[in-house]
């Protein structure tokens, strides 16, 4: 089986961020870092995957400036190779763009099952996983808090308001695991010294078969007319208990509509 | 030249940090108030192979040095978690035995320092001896197969929770110098005869320290490192390590108090600011920031030059001393910074006192690492 992993990598959520003052995106120049959303789905990729057994893991990346530090360290935790598709024409690129981009990068790695989160950690618009299993004509189930494969299928149970589904789908399709579905591993010392010599392809939007014109700021829908800074936090209600403490919870709840 | 670390080693920086974070120093602190173990925290780091990162591949080993290993500790350090048995099983120990040991011994336990499963204390220190190492009492006197070991070692830190000590012995006298020769032994703490007293020390961390009485303890002759009397030579292959990795713990501490210190005077406002925007509070927090970093950057060095297989004393000496002083200063900003609640057990700053502290004077103390400097730095006589 093959599986593919997408891995976005991140601006390090602990630093300072900035925008970009023309396009009003996050600057990206620094070192980014593997989202933590995506160590969930890295992890259940190895879990499913036989690597003894012949089945291969495959990441997949779209990233500035050629960075891999986000896919060593997903290669580290034991994926097997990565794929990273780097551009300068990329830039600018709005979610479905990115998905026109990764979907003939993915299409190579002949996957069986693609393994998404659910949401970035930093654009976290939540679309890119289904546009892309849209591209590539595939089945997609979102939100998995579990995960099986059987013979030629997956079976998925889908986290929904009031609890979940169990859901079942043909190979090959694309699954987005939400945060928790699995413990990620850290990566051991071993595979740390692993990762340098993993294969990691990079690619260009020409070695995609692309033209500039499809992709990055060019090719993309979207585009961010307007910045404002979110409201401050107003300050909590301070409540003193004297033994009614419970009734100003369930108060507190009720306005909520959460009992 | 090139000051950045490998791609490798940031990430071993990362994933230490990640499971650190996990445990923190409110976990350190715990354990060593109830006199418990951090085994949760050792277990973890052994099965990610992070304790033998600088044991050699071929025995299971992460086949990497020194710098690998003292960026381990100093992670461990910046969450508050400074682990002292690093300094000693796998950076002194485990490396002598690499370097000196026979085949049989680099089988018997290279491969368990690999996993960190095995735990070996090293003994020097003598109460009389005190910091001149040529003046030990400790005698190994040879007895058809075994040798006899009598004599008294003190501060041997975790001889509670290790397996086995490298105990260095007197084993002869050099007739052209009158000095001692010494020996190396590996001897299991349960052997008959040596016993064991608790040294009450005011250090909050979860080793402890002992006495060690040697009344003639039998030693198998197969338990002697490399050559008889070739001792002082070994010990000083396993020092270098040893004052590195004191280096990087403190080096560890220093960045730990930092953040503590430059987050709190961030957040905290008495007179209607931040009190960090008080130059009396930021300046002495840059200037740590300063020496710690410098200390890191000596201690890099040293490390480097250690793992190229290059003479590293001085540059080893130069980093424990810097990056010693260079914590407690910071850790006494810190503790300053945070006025009454510097010293409130909650915010995890004055506990570490007794632990920095230490590193000024142990393993090897200041005015020894300044007599070392003086004379072979600066050429100076030597005064004793
Ligand atoms: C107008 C516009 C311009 C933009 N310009 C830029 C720009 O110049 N530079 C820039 O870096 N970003 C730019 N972005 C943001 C970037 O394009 C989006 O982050 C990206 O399209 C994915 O969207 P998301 O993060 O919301 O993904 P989500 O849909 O929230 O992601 C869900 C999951 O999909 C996978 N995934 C998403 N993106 C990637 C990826 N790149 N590689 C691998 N897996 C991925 C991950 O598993 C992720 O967790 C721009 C966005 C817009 C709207
Ligand atoms: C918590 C703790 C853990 C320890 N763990 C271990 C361990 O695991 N194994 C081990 O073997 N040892 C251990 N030690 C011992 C430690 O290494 C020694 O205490 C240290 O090397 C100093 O030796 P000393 O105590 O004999 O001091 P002394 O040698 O008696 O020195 C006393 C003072 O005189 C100064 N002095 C001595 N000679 C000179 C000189 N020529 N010129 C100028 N000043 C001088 C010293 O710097 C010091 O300030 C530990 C100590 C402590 C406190």
């Amino acid at each position: 089986m093959n599986v593919v992993v997408c891995v976005k990598q991140i601006p390090d959520p602990a630093a300072p961020q900035a925008l970009d003052p023309e396009t009003r995106t996050l600057i990206r120049q620094g070192k980014l870092i593997l989202d933590d959303s995506d160590a969930y789905g890295v992890e259940m990729g190895l879990q499913l995957a036989n690597q003894a057994g012949g089945d291969v893991v495959t990441l997949v990346s779209m990233a500035p400036n050629g960075e891999t530090s986000g896919l060593r360290t997903a290669l580290a935790m034991g994926a097997d190779k990565a794929i990273l598709v780097s551009d300068d024409a990329l830039r600018g690129s709005d979610a479905l763009s990115t998905a026109k981009v990764l979907a003939k990068a993915i299409e190579r790695a002949e996957p069986d099952l693609i393994i998404a989160a659910t949401e970035s950690t930093d654009g976290y618009t939540g679309t890119f996983p289904v546009q892309l299993a849209e591209l590539l004509g595939l089945p997609s189930i979102t939100f998995a808090k579990k995960v099986t494969v059987g013979d030629g299928t997956v079976v998925v149970d889908r986290q929904t308001e009031a609890g979940y589904d169990e859901v079942e789908c043909p190979l090959p399709a694309l699954v987005t695991v939400t945060a928790g579905v699995v413990e990620p591993r850290y990566p051991s010392f071993k595979g740390i010294m692993a990762a340098k010599s993993k294969p990691l392809e990079q690619l260009t939007v020409a070695d995609l078969g692309l033209d500039a014109s499809q992709v990055g700021a060019a090719g993309s829908r979207q585009e961010v007319t307007d910045v404002s800074a979110a409201d401050e936090r107003k300050a909590g209600e301070i409540v003193q208990d004297e033994g009614d403490g419970y009734e100003y919870v369930v108060r507190f709840l009720e306005q909520l509509k959460l009992i | 030249m090139d000051f950045r670390e490998t791609e490798e080693q940031q990430m071993l920086r990362q994933a230490v940090d990640s499971i650190a974070a996990k445990y923190g120093h409110s976990y350190f602190t715990e354990k060593a108030r109830s006199g418990g173990r951090t085994d949760e925290l050792w277990d973890e780091l052994a099965a990610s192979g992070f304790l033998g990162v600088n044991v050699p591949e071929e025995y299971g080993g992460g086949g990497m040095g020194i710098s690998e290993l003292a960026i381990v500790l100093e992670q461990l350090g910046t969450n508050g978690c400074p682990l002292l048995l690093l300094v000693v099983s796998p950076a002194i120990c485990a490396t002598i035995i690499a370097r000196f040991g026979s085949d049989e011994q680099k089988q018997l336990w290279l491969p368990r320092f690999a996993t960190a499963e095995l735990k070996m204390a090293f003994a020097i220190t003598e109460p009389d001896a005190g910091s001149n190492s040529h003046n030990i009492t400790t005698t190994a006197t040879r007895d058809g197969d075994v040798y006899r070991l009598r004599g008294t070692k003190y501060f041997i830190s975790f001889a509670d929770e290790s397996e086995s000590v490298l105990v260095v012995t007197r084993s002869g006298v050099d007739e052209s110098t009158g000095r001692g020769k010494l020996s190396l032994f590996v001897v299991d703490l349960d052997s008959p005869g040596l016993e064991k007293t608790l040294i009450p020390v005011e250090i909050v961390a979860p080793e402890n320290q002992f006495t060690l009485f040697f009344d003639d303890v039998e030693v198998p002759a197969d338990r002697l490192l490399g050559t008889e009397g070739d001792g002082l030579r070994q010990v000083f292959m396993g020092l270098n390590p040893e004052r590195i990795m004191t280096a990087a713990m403190a080096n560890g501490i220093g960045r730990y108090s930092l953040d503590k210190a430059s987050t709190y005077a961030r957040e905290r406002s008495v007179w209607g600011t931040p009190i960090g925007r008080h130059q009396g509070i930021s300046h002495p927090l840059a200037k740590a920031k300063i020496e710690v970093e410098l200390a890191r950057l000596m201690t890099q060095k040293a490390a480097w030059s250690y793992d190229a297989g290059l003479d590293a004393g001085e540059a080893a000496n130069f980093a424990k001393f810097a990056a010693a002083e260079a914590a407690l200063g910071a850790l006494d900003q810190a503790i300053q910074t945070h006025g009454g609640n510097g010293m409130s057990s909650e915010f995890g700053l004055a506990d570490m006192w007794g632990l920095t502290r230490l590193m000024r004077t142990a393993p090897v103390s200041r005015e020894m690492i300044l007599n070392f400097v003086g004379q072979h730095s600066l050429q100076l006589p030597k005064s004793y």
